[in-house]
């Protein structure tokens, strides 16, 4: 009787004019959303427009100060994982919740053991699991090592982890930002099978391909707000990015025609070891780079690409292989010594390699200066100088901060430590700029920002050596592309003439290049 | 041969259950570094506790009051007591660490000041002198199992002599705890989640587990081993007596686990290199390696020349510097818990 | 206005702080004395509050008459306590700085051990009949400084070029130099013969050496300890300071503690760095042992293996109680000092004994390790009769990015990425 009536009612999951507030933000301002039994709901918005607070108060990981959430119509509260669980409710995190040192089938069963007297039944779980992962298409290897398995096993694992519970209300958190192509097309088919099967998924994404492909209705969030709801086959590309933003996009980065001088950056057989594995990470790697062009490096995340840069700027050693730095050799010189000869970096990772979160704006605006005389006299370091210079380059580059020069790095947020990053890269005014996924986690405003400050310092005839991740970017921004594909370099491809789908194959590495070809 | 192995013994096992204390607060992510302090602090207790029972006549109420047995469960009833407070004195820690987030260095290094602080404060206080001993007589009158109790009087084997001749319970004891212990870390649904809380605690609580009930879990397990440990260790290398100090055998313990990479079975084997190398330092003098009546050691060390090396300091020093010689060796390949020393909060997802 | 600006500084939040944290201790102490008290039949409630008076106003004590304490200004005591403040505000120095560039040094006993060494050794071994004594005591000085920055960077270079936690090489260093130092003071024939005294060194005066007195005796006439040694502290306090926050070394030193691959990306030599910082706070430490054993009014007791020696511990409640500023340090080391006094007053007039202090001292580290959660707690409570000011965290169309911003403890090099 219960069922049938649960069964009539057309939403398995409403989330109603929810609102969260953290200190002083609205992370979540009376937004409302409605999952039907057996849809794929796409949940669309930047980062930063709230997705992920929402979800989390979905499974119960933060408590929203208004608004309700109904399951079948009824109205429940989830004040911990454990009540999602209980209500079927089931995630896939976008950075994902496994023990690495774990194996696969403890990964899956941890916190729903079976138990005897305490002790686990291993026999029953690998039974379950391996009956799940037949139905569903989800190969695994249940008794390997989480850290030992590729990236699309361990989402794999994820989903099996919420089949194991009976999960019937799926959520993907992004789930293809760690994914290559191929991977991809896989998961939107195993999604497909899911629905088949009865479940209810919930999609986040801010991918409109993805979207377009998969899900029967997308909600579109807007910093914080609720813009609408709408089915995918009444709507297109173009109207979801103008509701995701709130303003037409521009998807093209307005530039001239490329005007490459003399080379900057020569690398000639440029190989380095993996800390990870036995092979080499980076494999014979050669390339140019001219004044006056972006030389974009495209790949799927973990093709080398971290450990070129490493090389290049000198944080890694290179096993073999030379670097050429306006003319000079730099192959065995220091961090220090490489970037004097003029090589500024934006480094990946802003939070490891950027920027000292426990120091101040103007400490972290000096970090590659503070030695220069213009800032120390006698080893004492000269704060009224440092102050100014901190001023300008705030002003310049509009560095948005709760106390100006002198606040925490730690407190500012993700765009604005960027930007800073940015400013005191650019402002050293060197022949070189290695910029490596400059604009990741950041909104659509700060991203334009910093594609355009990249084009001027090209016009301005500096040499500019991109690593990107999104084929986006990739297209949009460079005037060579060089793809990188299991620590090689597989081909060159000019942005004018190639499309996506062509680079897409030679990131997955079906495609290559001679390769005599690419140097030129 | 017989001494050599039970003198490795006594240390080997309190340094063993001593460093997998340690890895039951690491594995579910907390560093204790106040393991030396739990230890001083369990052997006070322990010893304070016989002695205060022998003050008050209370061992004497136990059936069969002469007899041999009722004194080992006394002495249980000691480790038990040291076993308990150690686990009340590492709550400190876990409070800190757990819910006030603090540094876990620091508030480990405070217990760590705090034990041998508070214990000789009493101990001069209870004693009026720098050592809380037996109220009457002597560890080994009291406690110690010799063969000729268990009707072995007569028997003269090496397994006898080795095993069932002038031992402690208490050695036997820490060896089941310990198996226990580590089955309950591999094969538990306990052990499975704490283990987890230690890797990954943002992935437990996302299945629900609590991570902080089990943080507290592993700070008491962790407290009860030490404690219980340190009375062990006071029992049987110190004649049962406490004086606010246990000579960084706490510290070795630490070095035990990471030199064991957190793995009880490996953890087993560094303790008893590592007794080894103690029980040299205690009693090069007296150990016979080949059994041909020569003590070589000493007799080293009395030699002019190889007597400037191989003296007692350098035996004595001997446990630190294979400490960290093992440190800068493993340091590469050990695997720390990977969450271990980081205050969890629920809001850093 | 002017009031709450000056409650809302982050400087008055840690004085603030470190009061309370004096007050928690102290109170935890005479908790301790009063319960003891009460327990104990011995004692009673009387000796109670004399011992609980004592822990107070100790270094006003000016001693008892008919079993009544008398108290006043005490130059002996406070003397004493100026004394024995150097080698612990030195050890707190050598905390401090470690701390400061990301490092937790709980090697200063070893790196004390060390400095002790090296200073006796040249103080009593060179010919003051050749060289004059002042020389000789400038020799041991820079003797003991140089054995103790030896003695530092072995953990630093353990930890910069394999990966050697610095905490556990400290430990194990410790306890290494514990066994050196009682190895070499075995046969090197100094120890004191006078007496029944086998266990001790020779006193530094025994040779004529011994710290100028910089005329603190006529400040204090009747103190047999104090000399120039706490003016020389004072001064390296200040350099250390200087050091720490208006140079290019110290800007280098403290991004390397901070976040040790920023530091590398910026082209600052990593490895260097860290030696560098466990050796100045080698050095300190060990400077603070010349200064203790060159005074000549103490001896030093050579059989070491047993324990560590107390300074290197106390100098991390030093440290840690002044927030690791070099300039605080200089007052937390002598209200350290102070409780020090108290505690030989404790087991001279009343039943307790010294070991009460070290109980206070303990606590009081206890409680600097969630400083941070006090010292917000404050501003919380300032804040609250403060009008609206502009909050800390900017929030620009960013999701909740200061819900990620409690501090990382220092180098764990796992700082969350988005």
């Amino acid at each position: 009787m219960e069922q049938a009536t649960s069964e009539a009612y057309p939403y398995v999951i409403e989330m109603l004019h929810i609102t969260k507030e953290f200190p002083g933000i609205k992370a979540n301002d009376d937004i409302t959303l409605q999952l039907r039994r057996g849809e794929i709901h796409a949940l669309l918005g930047e980062n930063g427009a709230g997705k992920s607070t929402l979800m989390s108060v979905l499974f119960g990981l933060y408590q929203p100060e208004q608004g309700e959430i109904r399951k079948d119509g009824k109205v429940v509260q989830i004040k911990d994982p454990n009540d999602a669980t209980a209500l079927n409710i089931g995630m896939v995190h976008q950075h994902f919740k496994l023990v690495e040192v774990f194996t696969v089938l403890d990964n899956i069963i941890l916190g729903a053991e079976d138990t005897k007297l305490g002790f686990i039944q291993k026999k029953e779980a690998r039974k379950k699991v391996k009956a799940l992962s037949e139905k569903y298409g989800l190969s695994i290897d249940m008794d390997a090592k989480v850290e030992d398995i590729t990236v699309g096993m361990q989402q794999r694992v994820e989903i099996l982890k919420m089949l194991y519970r009976d999960n019937d209300i799926l959520i993907f958190d992004e789930p293809t930002a760690v994914l290559t192509p191929q991977e991809i097309e896989e998961l939107m088919q195993i999604m497909r099978n899911l629905k088949a099967e009865g479940k209810s998924i919930l999609f986040i994404s801010h991918k409109l391909n993805e979207i377009m492909a998969v899900a029967d209705r997308v909600t579109v969030l807007r910093k914080g707000k609720y813009v609408g709801t709408v089915d995918t086959a009444n709507t297109n590309k173009e109207e979801l990015s103008r509701m995701m933003v709130g303003r037409p996009v521009q998807l093209v980065v307005e530039k001239d025609e490329a005007k490459p001088k003399e080379t900057v950056l020569k690398v000639e057989g440029l190989t380095v070891p993996s800390k990870l594995h036995k092979n080499d990470a980076v494999k014979n790697v050669s390339l140019e780079v001219r004044a006056g062009e972006i030389v974009c490096i495209a790949g799927i995340d973990g093709n080398g690409q971290t450990e070129f840069v490493h090389a290049l700027t000198g944080l890694e050693k290179a096993s073999a292989g030379k670097i050429t730095l306006c003319g000079k050799d730099i192959t065995k010189a220091s961090i220090r010594k490489r970037s004097l000869t003029g090589m500024s970096h934006i480094p990946e990772d802003r939070h490891k390699h950027g920027m000292v979160l426990d120091f101040t704006l103007e400490q972290n605006l000096v970090l590659q200066r503070y030695y220069e005389p213009q800032f120390q006299n006698h080893g004492f370091i000269k704060f009224g100088a440092v102050r100014q210079y901190a001023d300008k380059l705030i002003e310049e580059f509009d560095v948005r901060s709760g106390q100006g020069p002198i606040t925490k790095a730690r407190s500012m947020s993700g765009g604005n430590q960027q930007k800073a990053i940015v400013a005191r890269e650019f402002d050293r005014n060197l022949p070189l700029i290695v910029a490596v996924q400059p604009t990741r986690g950041l909104d659509v405003g700060a991203i334009e920002y910093i594609h355009s400050q990249l084009v001027k310092q090209r016009d301005e005839g500096k040499a500019v050596l991109l690593v990107s991740l999104e084929l986006e970017e990739v297209m949009n921004l460079s005037d060579r592309i060089l793809v990188m594909y299991e620590g090689e370099i597989v081909g060159e491809l000019d942005p004018k003439t190639t499309t996506a789908q062509e680079l897409g194959l030679y990131m997955a590495g079906a495609k290559r290049q001679d390769k005599e070809v690419k140097a030129e | 041969m017989s001494y050599l192995i039970q003198q490795t013994l006594i240390y080997a096992i309190p340094l063993m259950i001593v460093a997998l204390a340690g890895v039951f607060a690491e594995r579910s992510g907390i560093i204790n570094l106040a393991l030396e302090g739990i230890m001083i602090f369990g052997a006070f207790i322990g010893v304070l506790f016989v002695h205060v029972c022998q003050k008050l006549g209370v061992f004497q109420l136990l059936p069969g009051a002469a007899n041999w047995g009722a004194m080992q469960l006394f002495e249980i009833l000691g480790m038990v007591a040291a076993g308990i407070l150690g686990s009340l004195f590492a709550l400190l820690l876990g409070f800190a660490a757990i819910n006030l987030k603090a540094d876990q260095t620091i508030s480990g290094t405070a217990l760590n000041m705090l034990a041998p602080a508070i214990v000789l404060f009493f101990v001069r206080i209870i004693a009026n002198q720098e050592e809380l001993r037996l109220y009457k007589g002597d560890a080994a009158e009291w406690f110690m199992i010799k063969k000729a109790m268990l009707g072995l009087g007569e028997k003269d084997g090496f397994i006898v002599n080795t095993f069932l001749n002038k031992v402690y319970l208490a050695t036997y004891l820490c060896i089941i705890i310990f198996i226990i212990c580590s089955i309950v870390l591999y094969k538990t649904r306990f052990g499975l989640r704490l283990r987890s809380c230690g890797e990954n605690p943002q992935a437990a609580d996302s299945l629900g587990i609590n991570v902080v009930k089990m943080r507290y879990s592993g700070i008491i397990f962790s407290g009860f081993l030490a404690g219980m440990g340190g009375f062990v260790y006071a029992l049987t290398t110190s004649n049962c007596m406490s004086n606010g100090d246990v000579a960084g055998f706490g510290f070795l313990a630490l070095a035990v686990m990471i030199f064991g990479n957190w793995k009880p079975l490996n953890i087993a084997l560094a303790a008893l290199l590592f007794g080894m190398f103690k029980c040299l330092a205690a009693g090069y003098s007296s150990i016979d390696i080949n059994g041909d009546g020569v003590k070589l050691l000493y007799e080293l060390s009395k030699d002019p020349t190889w007597g400037k090396v191989l003296n007692p300091n350098f035996y004595r020093m001997l446990p630190y510097l294979i400490s960290l010689l093992v440190l800068a060796f493993t340091s590469k390949k050990s695997r720390a818990p990977k969450a271990e020393g980081i205050p969890y909060d629920k809001g850093m997802r | 206005m002017k009031l709450n600006r000056f409650l809302n500084k982050d400087g008055t939040r840690s004085v603030f702080a470190t009061l309370i944290s004096i007050l928690i201790g102290l109170l935890a102490g005479a908790v301790i004395i009063l319960i003891v008290g009460l327990v104990d039949q011995k004692l009673g409630l009387n000796e109670a509050w004399k011992g609980i008076r004592l822990l107070f106003l100790g270094l006003f004590s000016k001693g008892q008459q008919a079993g009544r304490l008398l108290f006043g200004f005490n130059s002996t005591n406070i003397g004493d306590m100026l004394f024995r403040a150097v080698p612990i505000i030195m050890t707190g120095l050598s905390v401090s700085l470690a701390y400061k560039t990301g490092l937790f040094n709980i090697g200063a006993s070893g790196q004390f051990l060390a400095g002790t060494t090296a200073s006796l050794f040249i103080a009593l071994k060179m010919n003051t009949a050749v060289v004059a004594p002042w020389i000789v005591w400038i020799i041991a000085f820079l003797g003991g400084i140089l054995a103790g920055a030896f003695w530092g960077a072995i953990p630093g270079i353990l930890k910069a070029f394999l990966n050697i936690n610095e905490v556990l090489a400290c430990i194990m260093t410790n306890w290494l130099a514990a066994n050196i130092v009682t190895w070499i003071f075995e046969g090197s024939g100094l120890q004191c013969t006078e007496g029944t005294k086998t266990q001790v060194i020779w006193k530094t005066t025994h040779n004529g050496v011994a710290t100028a007195k910089m005329g603190l005796d006529k400040l204090f006439p009747e103190s047999q300890q104090v000399d120039g040694g706490i003016i020389i502290v004072i001064v390296i306090a200040v350099l250390v300071y200087i050091l720490l926050t208006k140079t290019t070394l110290g800007f280098e030193l403290k991004a390397c503690g901070s976040n040790r691959h920023a530091a590398r990306y910026a082209g600052i030599k990593d490895k260097r760095s860290i030696v560098l910082s466990m050796a100045i706070a080698g050095a300190l430490a060990g400077a603070g042992a010349s200064l203790y054993w060159l005074s000549g009014s103490t001896e030093f007791h050579w059989q070491t293996y047993l324990s560590l020696p107390g300074e290197g511990f106390t100098g991390i409640a030093v440290a840690l109680l002044g927030a690791c500023n070099p300039i605080a340090n200089i007052f937390t080391g002598m209200f350290l000092s102070t409780l020090d006094v108290v505690g030989s007053k404790l087991s001279f007039y009343t039943g307790y004994n010294e070991y009460i202090t070290d109980v206070i001292i303990a606590v009081i580290v206890y409680l600097s390790a969630f400083s941070l959660l006090i010292k917000t707690w404050l501003s919380k409570k300032f804040k609250a009769a403060e009008i609206k000011k502009i909050p800390d965290v900017v929030i620009t169309s960013h999701g909740p990015e200061m819900a990620k911003t409690p501090p990382v403890p220092a180098n764990t090099g796992k700082e969350g990425n988005e």
